[in-house]
């Protein structure tokens, strides 16, 4: 394989890995209320 | 709270420059499909087909597009963030620097000047007022929301600042070219690489032009116009960046059965099947959110707009897919059904969905009651009509046409001629025409509908009175 091919993998192996993390932390227990706030907030601003 | 002094009179500006060359790239449309089945309508060598159909893309995209996603977005940025725009001064300039890049060009076009990549046409000094045009409005969003009062984002303005971003990055690397003249220039990539970055840029200015923003919309709309919020906002934010994540491999999939690398284009086309997963996302969130709300699809002329538009978008994001599947491609690839899938895309999604904001913002903008629901509800019928007389057209040409290119003979010669598949064509050009000409009227009455409404409406608070 050569340096190219690394590169290419490593890119996409860490987009995945920082894509994981933000949907891990979207569904985590701790922060489901607070990521909802943003839905009604943006009702009130009329 | 105090309400801070926003700028609307930049979002009605591009309103109304938006709508006006959306009836441009309308207009276009219909007289380029008369041409295909009338050929003495072409008028050479300005008004033939080569030459319009460009500007009709351009038009429909940039001019009405990306000129009501300007006006949206001034709107969106400055509610959510609940701060005025960053540069009125700068907004201004952008109004102005749009409608001459607009007009440079259709200029351009139709005087034959064309770098010949189809969605970016344009020649190398367009394409640098182009790139100062988005560098203007870029800033000019970013800067809002930096000095935004609210904590959180609202899930469109993710989709803004994606559009921004991703539109920027796509725009430079297929614009690399070496100038030879002052309008004539040639791709800084050769044979296969330019129509792999080619492709990369076409297909992704799909996801940042007609995806990301329309969803920005499209959750800022349907709460407002339903009243209820939506259903999750988490749902939301794993769509988006699914979606992000997704999408910038998938532009080879126009590229099946070329000599692009196989790995490539294999690559391609599982990202464009695992692309459903997101873009489902967001069409679930959209039905969700109207769990209990659903009779205002008879009441709420606004709700009718906004889930057709999703839907459209639902239809949409499982036949791209299919299409970009190696089998599926080789048979419906270069014939009609093409065209009915990118207009399902461009006059049912996108196009739907921003009359409904269009619609909800003008009363608002102009302090008027909308002049007449009944004529909202007929627009409503007539480009939905329009465009499904348009797309099923289309499909079932593409069909026929496939099906005639790859008969065989029992000795291995081909059935048919290509003149006889293109004279088959000509029933369904025609009712193409014809689904364009009800898809006009139906951008008629709208126009109708909103210029009576900034005139003659009734004052908001006489309405209310009443």
């Amino acid at each position: 394989m050569d340096w190219a091919s690394v590169l290419y993998l490593g890119v996409t192996g860490g987009l995945l890995a920082v894509f994981i993390l933000i949907v891990l932390r979207t569904c985590g227990k701790r922060n489901r209320s607070r990521l909802e706030e943003p839905k009604h907030r943006m009702l009130d601003d009329d | 709270m105090e309400t801070p002094p926003y700028n609307y009179a930049i979002v009605r500006s591009f309103i109304v420059w938006s709508i006006l060359w959306g009836v441009v790239a309308v207009l276009v449309g219909v007289l380029i499909s008369f041409q295909l089945v009338e050929p003495a309508l072409n008028l050479p060598p300005y008004l033939t087909y080569g030459r319009l159909r460009p500007l009709h893309t351009n038009a429909g995209i940039y001019g009405w597009g990306i000129g009501s996603f300007f006006a949206l977005f001034y709107y969106m940025v400055q509610r959510l963030c609940r701060t005025p725009l960053w540069s009125d001064g700068l907004a201004r300039f952008q109004l102005w620097l749009f409608n001459a890049t607009i007009i440079t060009a259709a200029v351009t076009l139709l005087l034959g000047y064309t770098t010949s990549k189809e969605y970016h046409e344009l020649e190398w000094p367009v394409d640098i007022m182009v790139v100062v045009l988005w560098v203007v409005f870029s800033v000019n969003i970013i800067m809002t929301i930096v000095r935004r009062r609210e904590e959180q984002m609202y899930i469109s303005l993710w989709y803004m600042m994606a559009a921004l971003v991703g539109v920027a990055v796509l725009y430079l690397v297929n614009a690399a070219e070496v100038p030879v003249s002052l309008f004539k220039s040639y791709s800084a990539y050769a044979g296969t690489n330019d129509a792999n970055v080619q492709w990369w840029f076409g297909h992704n200015a799909v996801a940042m032009v007609l995806t990301a923003p329309p969803l920005a919309v499209f959750y800022y709309f349907l709460p407002k116009s339903t009243g209820v919020p939506i259903f999750s906002h988490r749902i939301s934010i794993i769509a988006f960046w699914s979606l992000v994540f997704m999408y910038l491999w998938t532009g080879a999939h126009h590229l099946l059965w070329t000599p692009v690398p196989d790995w490539v284009q294999t690559l391609a086309m599982a990202f464009s099947i695992m692309l459903i997963a997101p873009s489902w996302g967001s069409v679930f969130n959209g039905y969700l959110s109207m769990n209990g709300q659903w009779h205002q699809m008879r009441e709420n002329y606004l709700v009718k707009f906004l889930i057709l538009g999703i839907t459209f978008y639902g239809l949409q994001t499982l036949q791209g897919p299919s299409q970009a599947i190696r089998t599926f491609s080789a048979f419906i690839h270069y014939t009609e059904w093409v065209p009915g899938h990118v207009h399902m895309g461009a006059m049912g999604w996108v196009s739907m969905v921003l009359f409904a904001a269009i619609y909800y913002l003008v009363p608002r903008l102009y302090d008027r009651e909308l002049y007449s629901i009944p004529l909202a509800n007929l627009h409503f019928w007539l480009v939905l009509i329009g465009q499904l007389v348009y797309s099923v057209s289309m499909w079932i040409a593409g069909l026929q046409q496939a099906g005639m290119w790859h008969a065989l003979n029992s000795d291995g010669s081909l059935t048919y001629t290509f003149m006889e598949t293109l004279v088959e064509m000509y029933p369904y050009w025609w009712i193409r025409a014809i689904g364009g000409v009800i898809y006009l009227a139906g951008v008629l009455v709208f126009i109708y509908n909103l210029v009576r409404t900034a005139r003659s409406g009734k004052p908001a608070a006489d309405a209310v009175a009443a």
